[in-house]
């Protein structure tokens, strides 16, 4: 069955009566609990983080990282082991995960990259696969490999308090620190620049040695916190 | 009421003479005017036997009173407040979860095994509950706390509610739970989702549910 394409500003909006929508609406219950109202199709959520629901609904343990044999091989080999539950059900059903904030946004055919442990949920007819990130994964503490989701509809990203979104654009590159970093979408080429020298060397570091430099249109996802990295304590 | 919220995480409490009112012991920020704190050892109403039901099932949390004439702060651990109000009906949670409530609440010890019997020992041991659960009863309001923020779910008849018994809080009014299982052959080969137990609230009330799935 081909999937219905939507229009951004419908997708904030309450679809209209007697329409049954086939693709499931997220909407933010409070800034930490997300609330996803499904009518007979599949969400996948992080494996553990539904906290209540009302109506039927059944979960199913997948396999992230992509699907077959592949999607197995890539997951053994990255360590980019996202643990996903398939929702199914008529209802809506309330996740959470510790207590940490939620964002929503909505994928038109563009690509989001983002840590495995940062992506909460996402709509059933996205494709999600693994990629290698390269230094920045090293130098932000969440590994070399990082989670990607392609296609149209909704998802939602967790982040340590609320996330701040900034806009890249072709003339206005961004710098971000790596600990802080945790989602980006759009046509968006990175680079890793360390501001490493002799006084770093000689313990005098002021704790920003490393960044991710964003250049290209897209838009830039970052937590008001800090995860442990190497880059923090030089 | 005697309660305000003055950010998410910490309550005002007004005492006025005549009025007390129970606390975690420890919970207490500050206070203004002339307030006293007592340590209560015995904790609660029910009898002898309701006493060693909570000593025996680490039901007993530490409360202390609160008299005299003034205002207090309340909070504790950086846990997020929500005050319940209740009209005469029954609120069942956690002992562990109370931060503060009103003295005119008659406090009680529920056996879990009352309300379904032998499944309702097997739900309370499984969702980590215990055996025993703590009632508070009457007109007031109570302080509980949550990691990361309440959602208050209605139940009705027609609609019951499932919750993950990790992020379970507290509930109220006529509300039966029960232990519902989804244990499939994939839990047993160790592929489960993770959702393999689900407490069923059905009946007419209100269930608290907290963002997270971390224990207190």
């Amino acid at each position: 069955m081909p999937r219905v394409r939507i229009p951004p500003a419908e997708l904030s909006s309450p679809p209209p009566a007697g329409y049954r929508r086939p693709v499931a609406t997220f909407r933010l219950q409070g800034s930490k609990v997300l609330a996803v109202d499904v009518t007979g199709d599949a969400v996948r959520a992080k494996n553990g983080s539904m906290v209540a629901y009302e109506g039927r609904m059944a979960f199913k343990k997948m396999s992230g990282g992509g699907e077959g044999l592949r999607g197995m091989v890539t997951r053994r080999l990255t360590g980019e082991q996202m643990e996903v539950m398939e929702v199914r059900g008529q209802g809506t059903c309330y996740f959470a995960d510790r207590a940490s904030d939620v964002t929503v946004l909505a994928l038109h055919g563009d690509k989001l990259c983002v840590e495995a442990s940062n992506l909460l949920c996402s709509d059933g007819g996205l494709r999600t696969g693994t990629t290698f990130t390269g230094l920045r994964g090293g130098a932000g503490g969440t590994g070399l490999f990082t989670t990607t989701v392609e296609g149209s509809g909704q998802v939602a990203i967790t982040s340590d308090g609320p996330a701040v979104v900034l806009r890249v654009t072709p003339r206005y590159p961004l710098s971000v620190d790596p600990g802080a970093y945790v989602a980006h979408q759009g046509d968006l080429r990175q680079s890793f620049q360390s501001g490493v020298t002799f006084r770093t060397l000689l313990g005098e570091g002021g704790g920003e040695a490393f960044q991710i430099r964003f250049e290209g249109d897209g838009l830039v996802y970052v937590q008001p916190s800090e995860r442990n990295t190497v880059g923090g304590d030089v | 009421m005697p309660f305000r919220e003055i950010n998410s995480k910490v309550v005002e409490a007004t005492v006025a003479p005549g009025q007390r009112m129970f606390s975690q012991r420890g919970a207490m920020l500050a206070y203004r005017g002339d307030v006293t704190f007592t340590p209560n050892t015995a904790g609660g109403q029910g009898g002898v036997m309701a006493m060693l039901g909570r000593r025996a099932a680490g039901e007993a949390a530490p409360l202390m009173t609160v008299e005299g004439e003034g205002t207090v702060l309340f909070g504790h651990g950086g846990h997020h407040v929500q005050v319940i109000r209740l009209a005469g009906d029954t609120l069942y949670v956690e002992a562990d979860r109370l931060l503060a409530f009103d003295g005119s609440l008659e406090q009680g010890t529920m056996f879990m095994g009352a309300q379904g019997g032998v499944m309702g020992m097997v739900r309370g041991q499984v969702t980590g509950q215990g055996l025993f659960t703590t009632t508070l009863k009457g007109h007031g309001a109570v302080a509980v706390m949550a990691h990361g923020g309440v959602l208050e779910l209605p139940v009705t008849p027609e609609r019951p509610v499932h919750v993950d018994p990790q992020a379970y809080v507290a509930h109220h009014g006529d509300v039966r739970n029960r232990l519902s299982t989804a244990l499939g052959w994939r839990d047993m080969v160790g592929r489960g989702s993770g959702e393999a137990f689900q407490l069923e609230l059905s009946g007419s009330g209100a269930v608290y549910v907290q963002a997270s799935e971390e224990k207190l």
